[in-house]
């Protein structure tokens, strides 16, 4: 597909946040077409987790414009404070339509497995409950976990719970789906079950946007890779450019960080 | 010890034991109503709700309760210039009272629920209002139930202060048994086993619950 003819599914301008009087991110623009497999990469404190947040206003920034399918979910203005032009019920709405999946998993504990997959879709968009446990089950079938639907979170393992928090995101049918550093979290051994569901997801064409630290993750799965640095945007390009062949000196600096990673990227590189 | 003054007397007792009970009832359950709402709005973002829920816990929670039963009989009425039954009175302060600690448990229960639980909640595209009533107070009201259930026991207890604005309850009517029987230690010794008969099974089922919410998590 030529991601110059898809829609925009995701329009951030001019993102500024700030926690405190401290600086987050000072001025983030990045546009997403859909089907694109976006990664955010950076070192710890460079603002990607915060950027991925201010997506559905899990952060609210201070100024700045993030539309979603061309509707706005925040519009502020250098000197109006972080107060938006959106309704809060409008923001809820957008929200809805992309999904988000978590380090910590944030399953609810006091519901079963096929009771927080149905949560979304039947509590907030108000589908009828038998129309979305059959979509709830196939999700599950799909992560391979059908035989799990009665059991509570906490009787899961680690890589099972964010699959099960993946297929409650998909069950909203999203639009976008963001990823806050999903294996992070999780025992070694337990994180190619959660890439590998990621992976097929975006064969399946969904628009995603991802923050992790696997690099070799990233460079397998992403179309294109944002580096932040310092709270603003320093390179975005494909794969290869970026994580092969950095010209930027603090991108340098970062990738010959991960010299295990570069490793680790060799042989997906002789692949292609 | 000579027992056949509780016997003789053991309609007053029991008249006493109603209005023991009455007073815990309608206390708990208006201190709960009340304590919910001081609760809650000190998770709201209007500043001046927070303050208001503020400055009413740690009113209520820094005055003993014997103070403020005998201003709310004595004083309030003149302050306002208005008649206050002593029922009313009691109602009053025992539910405001019972409330700063029912509010507090609440607060403390929904701040020990986990960030990322409302966080999830968000990214679904709940409002405040089904982020709370589906995901947060039912994780937090499981929590809360033990220290929720000790306060209810403690507020039964606290009803024997009514007896000091003259409510006929239970310690009321063993000082009026004990006046003119002159037999304080059976019937006081009478008065401490019908707590003891009334609060024990609730403790037992507190233990219950407790035990039954850890095999849960």
């Amino acid at each position: 597909m030529n991601a110059d003819q898809a829609r925009t599914i995701l329009e951030l301008e001019g993102i500024h946040l700030s926690f405190g009087r401290k600086e987050i991110l000072r001025g983030v623009d990045l546009k997403v077409r859909e089907g694109e497999v976006v990664v955010l990469i950076g070192a710890s404190g460079s603002g990607k987790t915060s950027l991925l947040r201010c997506i559905n206003l899990l952060n609210t920034p201070r100024s700045g414009r993030i539309a979603i399918n061309s509707e706005p979910i925040f519009e502020a203005g250098p000197t109006d404070n972080g107060i938006s032009k959106v309704a809060p019920t409008e923001v809820n709405r957008i929200r809805a339509k992309t999904g988000m999946v978590f380090q910590q998993f944030n399953l609810f504990p006091h519901m079963t497995i096929l009771e927080n997959i149905m949560e979304g879709p039947v509590i907030v968009k108000r589908e009828t409950p038998s129309e979305v446990e059959t979509r709830a089950r196939a999700l599950l079938d799909q992560m391979g976990l059908a035989d799990h639907a009665s059991k509570k979170p906490a009787q899961l393992s680690g890589g099972q719970q964010q699959r099960v928090a993946i297929a409650r995101a998909l069950a909203m049918r999203p639009t976008l789906m963001l990823f806050d550093e999903p294996t992070s979290a999780l025992d070694p051994e337990l994180v190619g079950e959660v890439l590998k569901a990621m992976v097929e997801l975006a064969r399946s064409g969904m628009t995603m946007v991802v923050v992790t630290h696997e690099l070799g993750f990233a460079f397998e799965i992403a179309n294109r890779i944002v580096f932040l640095d310092g709270g603003v945007v320093v390179a975005d390009g494909s794969p290869q450019q970026l994580l092969l062949h950095p010209d930027h000196p603090r991108l340098k600096g970062f990738v010959n960080r991960f010299h295990e990673t570069a490793d680790m990227l060799r042989p997906f590189l002789e692949a292609k | 010890m000579d027992m056949s003054v509780v016997y003789n007397n053991a309609p007053l007792l029991w008249y006493g034991v109603l209005y023991t009970l009455y007073y815990t009832l309608i206390t708990v359950t208006g201190g709960l109503v009340l304590g919910l709402v001081v609760g809650l709005i000190q998770f709201s973002r209007y500043k001046a709700l927070v303050f208001l829920g503020w400055l009413f816990v740690e009113f209520f929670r820094n005055i003993p309760l014997l103070v403020i039963l005998l201003w709310t009989y004595y004083a309030l009425p003149i302050f306002l210039n208005i008649n206050i039954d002593k029922g009313i009175a009691g109602f009053l302060a025992l539910t405001c009272y019972g409330a700063a600690f029912y509010a507090e448990i609440l607060r403390a229960g929904i701040q020990s629920i986990d960030v990322g639980q409302s966080d999830a909640a968000v990214a679904l595209g709940m409002s405040y209002g089904q982020r709370m009533r589906r995901i947060i107070l039912p994780q937090a009201f499981r929590r809360m139930i033990p220290p929720l259930v000790g306060q209810s026991i403690m507020q039964m207890k606290n009803t024997s202060l009514l007896s000091t604005i003259t409510v006929p309850d239970l310690l009321y009517q063993a000082g009026y048994i004990s006046s003119f029987t002159y037999k304080p230690m059976e019937v006081y010794t009478a008065v401490g086993i019908l707590f003891l008969i009334m609060l024990v099974p609730l403790t037992v089922l507190s233990r219950m619950l407790e035990r039954r919410q850890s095999a849960v998590k």
